[in-house]
């Protein structure tokens, strides 16, 4: 996930017109194309999960093997195996989908959890909190996952859960920036001085009213280093195994054709990786632009 | 750039070094407890069941074992304190000189590729900054997300194919007997790919083209150009120097994880292909080993990026 500071904010006053019109036009197109992108990803991971599928993704057909994409029948053509690719990558949405959505939750419910205590109250809790999040900063998040996977042999809905934690620190700091900020707001002290109770102030002014975004943010960041770390994890041979299809391994099995020249059982994946990521990213600082930067105080 | 005084970056210096020794041991602690829950006993691999109860039979004692977890914890703290981190399961051989021995490659890999990813990203992030979003940005700020997003191995094959088609040269063999005829060349492969592939171009043209927006709207920097001073000079220290040290410190890990990836595509002989075979051998020594000297790695990164800090800001060592 990556990090964004909160104090970058232009005041800009648009408040009549319509967002559409607020906005930079090259940010509806991220968040245009994103908002494709992630629609892609749930319609075919639905439709994976009801075994909605163009072919078999486990039957292989010795007579069309390494097919090219726009083959009749197979529209993005055939891996090694000859099996249909489409379906393996739509079923390959399995893979990450879930426990992607694991990690989400996770680093989104306690990172609010941990910023919320360091922003508005601080003092010591705020020291420990920076302890840890320093702390899990130091990790490499491939080789702490390297080293759980030695220790355990887990499954993807594990592995997702430390990438979960590891995430916790950075949704953390973004949380508590945004409250140190918005500490300093006029409604805020009005919200106290009437009276109300640090319950209301916390979760109805501050998290609902101004935080959505900063969250909704984190988690298509989330989704998008959840494929990065599936497919990563796929390809070393710790994650998805054959013959169960997920990106990055069908990557890694097409990788063995590729020095002959054929390049569409690795690419086909790739370029789906590429989309999505790129996807996901895009929809992310789209967003962020939106959201977060015209909004002014 | 003017230096005043020693101290604020001395006093820093000290306060960050006892902060990187209690991070240090919070990693080693974090790591104990990982392998410590891990299921499997070395006793009872060691003993075979030959021995019913092996926590009464005596033998944590006859070893030098402690039978607490903390004592097990504090006494191999010790151990590795004083570089003992004990030997590899797999080849017998003491772990901190493997690791050693293979470390200078995953650095030699890893610092070319952060000078690789910023050489591309800082033209990108400057350019727009400066100039806005322009017909010549805009495609450049996109072609940093379609980069970031690109999976580094595919793009390590595709290189691989190309290098081998088009110029007539197998890289596979880096760092072996192979590299002696061809010079440094197949090094850069390798670097190249890890420097474009890690997935952070795009997050770095961002990053530094905030902060550069942002120092470019101070009123010093207007009021300095009006004088008919220079806009890069006066924004310098403010708007790259900083920022970029802050990307290299928190960039680190990003290329550390990226060059696990790299060296399993390119058989480069480092740190991440040893925490890879580790892996797959529950080799633990070797990938506690790793994990700990990453950990150091990236803490001297911040170490670093802090001290810059201060140098260039001497106030913040108040903070």
């Amino acid at each position: 996930m990556r990090k964004y500071r909160q104090e970058s904010i232009k005041v800009v006053d648009f408040s009549d017109l319509p967002f559409w019109k607020k906005t930079d036009r090259k940010d509806l197109i991220y968040v245009g194309y994103g908002l494709i992108i992630l629609t892609l990803v749930v319609v075919s991971y639905i439709l994976g999960a009801l075994q909605f599928l163009p072919h078999d993704p486990q039957e292989i057909n010795m007579d069309l093997l390494m097919a090219p994409p726009g083959t009749a029948g197979h529209i993005l053509g055939t891996d090694f195996m000859g099996r249909d690719i489409l379906s393996r990558l739509i079923l390959g949405i399995q893979a990450y989908f879930l426990p992607g959505l694991l990690a989400i939750t996770i680093a989104l419910v306690f990172g609010t959890f941990v910023g919320i205590l360091s922003g508005y109250w601080g003092g010591h809790i705020d020291t420990v909190v920076n302890y840890f999040s320093n702390l899990v900063d130091s990790f490499p998040r491939l080789v702490i996952i390297l080293l759980v996977v030695a220790a355990f042999k887990p499954s993807m809905f594990f592995i997702m859960i430390v990438v979960g934690i590891t995430n916790i620190p950075v949704v953390g700091l973004l949380i508590k920036d945004k409250v140190l900020f918005l500490k300093q707001k006029n409604y805020i002290e009005a919200a106290t001085a009437l009276g109300l109770s640090n319950r209301v102030i916390i979760l109805k002014h501050i998290l609902w009213y101004n935080c959505r975004s900063v969250l909704i943010i984190q988690a298509t960041l989330g989704l998008a280093e959840a494929i990065l770390i599936e497919s990563s994890l796929s390809y070393l041979g710790f994650g998805v195994q054959e013959p169960v299809p997920s990106w990055g391994n069908m990557v890694q099995a097409g990788s063995n054709y590729l020095m002959q020249g054929n390049f569409w059982p690795s690419t086909a994946p790739a370029l789906a990786i590429l989309f999505t990521i790129m996807g996901l990213h895009l929809l992310g600082d789209g967003l962020n632009n939106i959201l977060e930067w015209k909004r002014g105080s | 750039m003017k230096f005043t005084s020693i101290r604020p970056i001395a006093f820093t210096l000290a306060r960050e070094l006892v902060i990187t020794a209690l991070l240090l041991v919070g990693v080693s602690f974090v790591v104990f407890v990982i392998l410590y829950s891990a299921p499997g006993d070395p006793f009872a691999l060691l003993l075979q069941g030959q021995v019913s109860a092996v926590q009464n039979s005596g033998i944590h004692d006859s070893l030098g074992v402690p039978t607490t977890w903390y004592g097990q914890y504090l006494s191999w703290l010790g151990n590795i304190s004083t570089g003992n981190f004990g030997t590899s399961i797999r080849t017998g051989l003491p772990v901190l000189a493997e690791i050693v021995r293979v470390a200078i490659n995953t650095l030699y890999l890893t610092i070319g590729a952060m000078l690789i990813t910023l050489a591309v990203a800082i033209p990108i992030a400057l350019m727009s900054a400066r100039q806005g979003t322009t017909a010549v940005t805009w495609p450049l700020t996109i072609f940093a997300y379609v980069i970031s997003a690109l999976p580094v191995f595919w793009l390590g094959y595709i290189a691989i194919y190309i290098s081998t088609h088009k110029f007539g040269y197998f890289p596979i063999t880096v760092g072996y007997s192979s590299s002696k005829s061809l010079g440094f060349i197949p090094f850069l492969l390798p670097i190249a790919v890890l420097g474009l592939g890690n997935g952070t171009i795009s997050e770095v043209v961002r990053y530094l083209r905030e902060e550069m927006e942002r120092v470019f709207a101070e009123d010093y920097i207007r009021t300095a150009v009006a004088k008919g001073g220079s806009i890069w000079k006066h924004s310098f220290k403010e708007g790259f120097l900083i920022p970029i040290t802050q990307i290299i410190a928190s960039k680190i890990p990003f290329i550390l994880g990226g060059a696990v990836v790299v060296e399993q595509v390119f058989n480069w002989p480092g740190m991440g292909r040893m925490a890879w075979q580790a892996a797959q051998d529950r080799d633990y020594p070797i990938i506690m080993g790793v994990v700990i000297l990453a950990a150091v790695i990236v803490r001297m990164g911040s170490l670093l990026q802090r001290v810059v800090y201060v140098m260039v800001n001497p106030r913040a060592s108040q903070e």
